[in-house]
């Protein structure tokens, strides 16, 4: 009788997987990925001999297996619960924080960082009021009580202020702490950085002290960061805030990954971001090798370029009633070697905003 | 000096990128598929449907190179037949060794071609281009199978095969085509034309294909990324050398052994019952034993159609140790077109030797525990010669696992995943022992009517959690495919 049980099981669970995994339709887009799936593969006759069809086919397969997220997260449950790993593919979940682990420590790309830094500055920065900050990571704040792998800040930094020439190093890795960080995604909560402001104010002399009252808040709710996927795992997910203002709303937003009218369109919010694939995209619609925002409501003339990453998108439209331009340029996309081509490097203010992982793995800049 | 042999746009060299019983296009497609199509045929019709699926599944994996499998099956079909036909006559003679270079041939050409012409270039000084030859997956197990036939054959042992679709299926036989065992024809020759069918050996067959899926993507899967780590890691340690050696031993053996269960079990569930090629290897108390218990199907192919013709050890001392030589010479060489496998096997040679001469009688006087840990400490070591790229890294692996590179005993990074991979490690250990089984069969015993609910509920969820790893895995393919 058992082995009976044993043999219709085992048939009715492989059938009902083929049946279903053909008659369930397909997605195109991964939410918990964040990424595009594989389309079904081409089938021609050299597909099929040069083995392509059938890798691609696997891939496909793998991508739109039914219940996809559900099985990893038995994946994810077996690995913590069973096996008792640290992590799951180095991500792993502490007081309701998804953390993901960055390591090694590379401290050949750290030099490489304070080299590229000193190349813009001396190709294009001489004489101007450049300033670099360093954003920790969210590991950051628990690698003293902690059994996973850490990099190694302290030597991160030294090498940065021993290394960087001609530059203001100010420090705010002071000014956060973990609840400062989104739990399910790896940046830093806008409506948090008030001080983080006011220390980037204090040594870029602003004249206004950051205060958060004259900001609106707005909230999107749930927000699903970018480790929420990843960690195939039950976490409650976080409420994205943005901070507005009359400077903000009327900004005026040159996004050079867009072109023509979409160009012109576009905000220093994108609203139409929330519930897609990556809600953080709000801030400055997410990655773009060079963005300029005007504030029409400030006559002073002053300006800042930031060379920066994602971090900073959420940053500069609190800084913008500072400046009558911010400039922001992400060299993850576009080489600093063309940057005359966009910017007269004239008497702005400068300010290099990474984060540590971008500075890890500084093989990314171009 | 350059010199040109054959001028190619483009090297065939290639990963191992197919279809293996762990992918979800095998599990969820390819293995309902056939199940259904064969089952609802007539008993007579089957071998209609596992041949083409067998051809299929090679197919899948080795399109250009299926052709290839169809001409070795032909040719040694007809080897056989010839054999027959002629028994006792020279020419039974001239046609068994005709199928034996044909079968060498096909490996060393397929196999071995590349790595002669860079061991000419390289003690030549000469550099010769050609284009690198992709290894057909299987070859090495499916030309031993098909020389065993013809030779079993010329040995009166068997019956040639009179029905080319009945060899043709015993050498492509999708469970044990491309990584084994090496299934003797006269194990399953009457199985070929009459296979019985029953609930329980339909059973047997899942539950045997479930625990070696759930070997290979649970154990050696995870296990394997230990070398991984130590290989890249920036902070090497005696530990974390050591963490990496354990780390492949448990792999390649969950890795090889799951294989043999998967084909064993995948096997009984079309009707057919092959041997055990693992009998839990890593209990050994000499080398002797462990290869006894380690891939037994390949022990006993070098043993009944290398050894023995040479003589075995029933001549002098002196053609005995040439014996043993060249047979390990071959068996690392078949593991492997490198000098890493040939010193592998050589170094197995050179300890069976000495167990054999004097050994063996010192190891049976000790206390067990010191011959296990002998047998495994060689073992081992032995799979960092396997595993390295070549000597060289082999030698500088096996120095800083004996502390002699100038490197800490610990490092944060080795303690690390030694804490994060501990209880996998025990679980492996454990499962490489008969006493997982030996608990199941006792409580499957104890308890018959909870076990007859339980057992299937616990397979169902091993297959769920097992395709929750390969979801979530990237592709990962069985360790001997490069044979």
């Amino acid at each position: 009788m058992k082995n009976k049980i044993i043999t219709f099981t085992f048939l009715i669970f492989l059938l009902s997987m083929l049946v279903l995994n053909i008659i369930v339709p397909d997605k195109n887009l991964s939410e918990s990925e964040r990424r595009k799936l594989e389309e079904f593969p081409l089938l021609t006759s050299e597909t099929l001999f040069n083995r392509e069809f059938f890798n691609k086919f696997e891939k496909y397969e793998l991508d739109h297996m039914i219940f996809r997220d559900k099985f990893r997260s038995v994946k994810a449950i077996t690995e913590f619960s069973v096996f008792n790993k640290h992590d799951n593919n180095h991500i792993f979940i502490k007081n309701g924080y998804v953390f993901k682990m960055e390591y090694p420590y590379n401290q050949n790309y750290v030099y490489d960082m304070s080299k590229k830094m000193n190349e813009i500055y001396d190709t294009y920065l001489n004489g101007m009021n450049v300033y670099y900050s360093i954003i920790p990571d969210k590991n950051y704040f628990i690698k003293d009580n902690d059994k996973h792998l850490f990099i190694n800040y302290d030597d991160m930094i030294s090498i940065l202020n021993d290394e960087v020439k001609d530059m203001e190093y100010i420090n705010i890795f002071d000014c956060l702490s973990l609840d400062d960080y989104y739990k399910t995604d790896i940046h830093w909560k806008q409506e948090n950085l008030g001080k983080v402001i006011s220390d980037i104010g204090e040594k870029m002399h602003f004249s206004n002290d950051f205060n958060d009252n004259v900001f609106e808040k707005k909230v999107f709710s749930p927000f699903y960061g970018s480790y929420y996927g990843q960690a195939a795992l039950p976490v409650k997910p976080d409420v994205l805030t943005y901070l507005t203002n009359d400077s903000i709303e009327n900004a005026i937003v040159d996004n050079y990954e867009y072109t023509g009218d979409d160009r012109s369109s576009q905000k220093v919010y994108a609203i139409d971001r929330f519930g897609s694939i990556d809600s953080y995209n709000v801030f400055l619609s997410g990655a773009t090798p060079f963005i300029e925002i005007e504030n029409p409501k400030n006559n002073s003339g002053k300006e800042l370029i930031i060379f920066r990453d994602s971090y900073a998108s959420s940053l500069a439209p609190l800084l913008l009633s500072e400046y009558s331009k911010i400039t922001l340029i992400d060299l993850r996309y576009v080489s600093f070697k063309m940057l005359d081509e966009l910017v007269d490097f004239e008497n702005q203010d400068v300010l290099f905003l990474f984060n540590t992982m971008v500075v890890n793995n500084s093989n990314i800049l171009k | 000096m350059k010199v040109s042999l054959h001028k190619a746009p483009v090297s065939l060299y290639r990963g191992t990128e197919i279809m293996v019983f762990s992918s979800i296009t095998f599990l969820y497609f390819f293995l309902p598929v056939v199940l259904v199509l064969y089952f609802i045929t007539p008993n007579k019709y089957r071998n209609y449907i596992l041949l083409p699926a067998s051809l299929f599944f090679y197919f899948c994996g080795e399109p250009k190179y299926t052709l290839l499998l169809i001409i070795s099956i032909i040719i040694n079909y007809f080897h056989g037949i010839l054999i027959e036909k002629h028994r006792g006559t020279k020419i039974a003679e001239y046609v068994l060794v005709s199928s034996i270079v044909f079968n060498l041939l096909l490996l060393g050409i397929f196999k071995y071609l590349n790595f002669l012409i860079s061991n000419i270039s390289h003690m030549f000084n000469v550099d010769i281009e050609f284009a690198k030859i992709a290894l057909p997956i299987g070859i090495s197990f499916y030309t031993f199978q098909a020389m065993s036939y013809v030779i079993d054959v010329y040995r009166g042992e068997v019956k040639a095969q009179k029905k080319l679709l009945n060899l043709a299926l015993y050498i492509s036989l999708f469970p044990q085509l491309i990584a084994g065992p090496i299934v003797r024809y006269k194990t399953i020759d009457s199985e070929l034309n009459d296979r019985s069918y029953s609930f329980d050996d339909f059973a047997y067959g899942v539950k045997r294909f479930v625990v070696g899926l759930a070997k290979k993507v649970l154990l050696a899967n995870s296990l394997g990324e230990l070398w991984k780590f130590a290989m890249y890691t920036e902070q090497p340690s005696v530990l974390f050398y050591w963490l990496g050696a354990i780390g492949f031993t448990l792999q390649i053996y969950f890795d090889f052994s799951a294989y043999s269960d998967m084909a064993i079990g995948l096997g009984r569930i079309f009707g057919f019952h092959f041997l055990e090629n693992f009998n839990y290897p890593y209990i050994s108390k000499s080398i002797t034993e462990f290869w006894r218990r380690w891939h037994i199907s390949l022990g006993t192919w070098f043993r009944d159609y290398l050894y023995i013709p040479l003589g075995g050890n029933k001549t002098t001392k002196s053609k005995w140790l040439r014996n043993i030589f060249i047979v390990w010479f071959c068996t690392g060489f078949w593991h492997g077109a490198d000098w890493n496998f040939i010193l592998w096997g050589i170094g197995f040679g050179v300890i069976l030797a000495a167990e054999k001469l004097f050994l063996l009688n010192f190891l049976e006087k000790i206390p067990s525990l010191f011959s296990h840990v002998y047998t495994l400490v060689i073992i081992i070591f032995s799979f960092v010669v396997f595993n390295s790229s070549n000597i060289t890294d082999a030698a500088q692996y096996m120095k800083g696992m004996l502390g002699l590179l100038y490197i800490p005993v610990f490092s944060k990074e080795a303690l690390y995943y030694l804490d994060s991979y501990k209880v996998l490690i025990i679980l492996a250990i454990i499962c490489s022992t008969p006493i997982p089984l030996l608990i199941a069969k006792k409580t499957s015993k104890d308890n018959k009517p909870l076990s007859a609910i339980l057992e299937p509920i616990i397979y169902v969820v091993l297959l769920i959690v097992i395709t929750g790893f390969l979801i979530d895995s990237s592709f990962n393919p069985f360790l001997y495919f490069r044979f």
